[in-house]
């Protein structure tokens, strides 16, 4: 099914967000997300199933002062 | 126990030197620094990722340092997107303590005092522990403490310009007029700088560019460790009155009298 994740298209399997970011290899500390506009909890993450055409936002956390 | 702890929210700090993560040329550098200048609280940003790169896992060796962590939400140009930046970072690093900046111009990056007030309002009630970045406005800080803002942020100077305290006059009357911590935030470019805002009363200093840009980061940050305790330590022990004219430290003139 097709998501897109910070603008950028991905052709993905039905899965949970938490199951998605490690298939990307994308950290969970540090890193929150929004689908459709709305933050989704990271408590959420294990069982919460993308579904298609979702808009995910993915934040992570950088250096600043 | 420390018996000059700086509470804030019931969080107890020994080091009242607050510390930015930012500009370091390599992650190595800033982890030794942030060591060398003994801060317990540091502050980082969130960004959008770049879905093409791969960022460097800064958060590993702050937690393992036993850092207190202090996002912010730079890049806010309003209260809604501050407010927005403020939940995603709660998740992000699973605290609810904030450095709430929302400044809108990015050539002086001077923080919005309409947006940060409404935007601190909403955030408090939401359970957030907000320190908003503010100028240096005794009338804002009075509004931001009354609403709930667990300490004030007000600037020395504009962000990263290592001018100093520039405001000095208007952080007086905030220090003299908090019932909250009064971090003085932005501008300090040199160890003196700290000195002096701790000297004023105020309860910390937050540094972030003068450490970072340094020549060397680590050495700066030690001599910006050793100025905030000397300046806190004078503001204890109560500095003299300034006055116009010379007061004489030796009784001189009794002694040449004897020879007129």
């Amino acid at each position: 099914m097709k998501i897109t994740v910070n603008e950028v298209e991905k052709e993905i399997q039905p899965s949970s967000i938490e199951q998605f970011l490690k298939d990307i290899d994308s950290p969970i500390k540090g890193s929150a997300l929004a689908i459709n506009g709305v933050i989704i909890s990271r408590v959420q993450w294990p069982n919460y199933q993308l579904q298609e055409n979702d808009s995910l936002s993915l934040f992570q956390v950088i250096a600043g002062g | 126990m420390n018996k000059d702890a700086l509470i804030i929210a019931d969080h107890a700090f020994t080091s009242r030197l607050f510390t930015g993560t930012g500009k370091y040329n390599e992650q190595q550098t800033m982890l030794a620094s942030l060591q060398a200048s003994g801060s317990e609280l540091v502050t980082m940003a969130l960004k959008r990722v770049d879905m093409q790169t791969k960022n460097d896992d800064i958060l590993a060796p702050l937690i393992k340092n036993k850092m207190k962590l202090l996002p912010n939400t730079s890049g806010a140009r309003n209260a809604k997107e501050a407010i927005f930046a403020a939940q995603l970072a709660r998740e992000a690093l699973q605290t609810n303590w904030l450095k709430l900046e929302i400044h809108p111009d990015p050539k002086y990056l001077l923080p919005d005092p309409v947006e940060t007030l409404i935007a601190a309002e909403t955030l408090v009630k939401e359970g957030f522990i907000v320190l908003p970045y503010m100028h240096a406005d005794p009338v804002l800080a009075k509004k931001l403490e009354d609403i709930g803002c667990a300490a004030v942020m007000p600037l020395g100077a504009p962000i990263g310009s290592n001018k100093g305290i520039q405001t000095a006059d208007f952080l007086a009357i905030i220090i003299e007029q908090a019932n909250i911590p009064v971090i003085v935030d932005a501008g300090i470019g040199a160890p003196s700088h700290a000195a002096l805002a701790m000297e004023m009363g105020a309860d910390a200093v937050l540094i972030n560019t003068a450490m970072a840009v340094a020549l060397d980061p680590v050495a700066m940050s030690r001599a910006f460790a050793k100025a905030v305790q000397a300046g806190r330590e004078a503001y204890l022990a109560g500095l003299g009155s300034q006055s116009q004219h010379a007061i004489s430290s030796s009784p001189l003139t009794a002694f040449l009298e004897e020879f007129a």
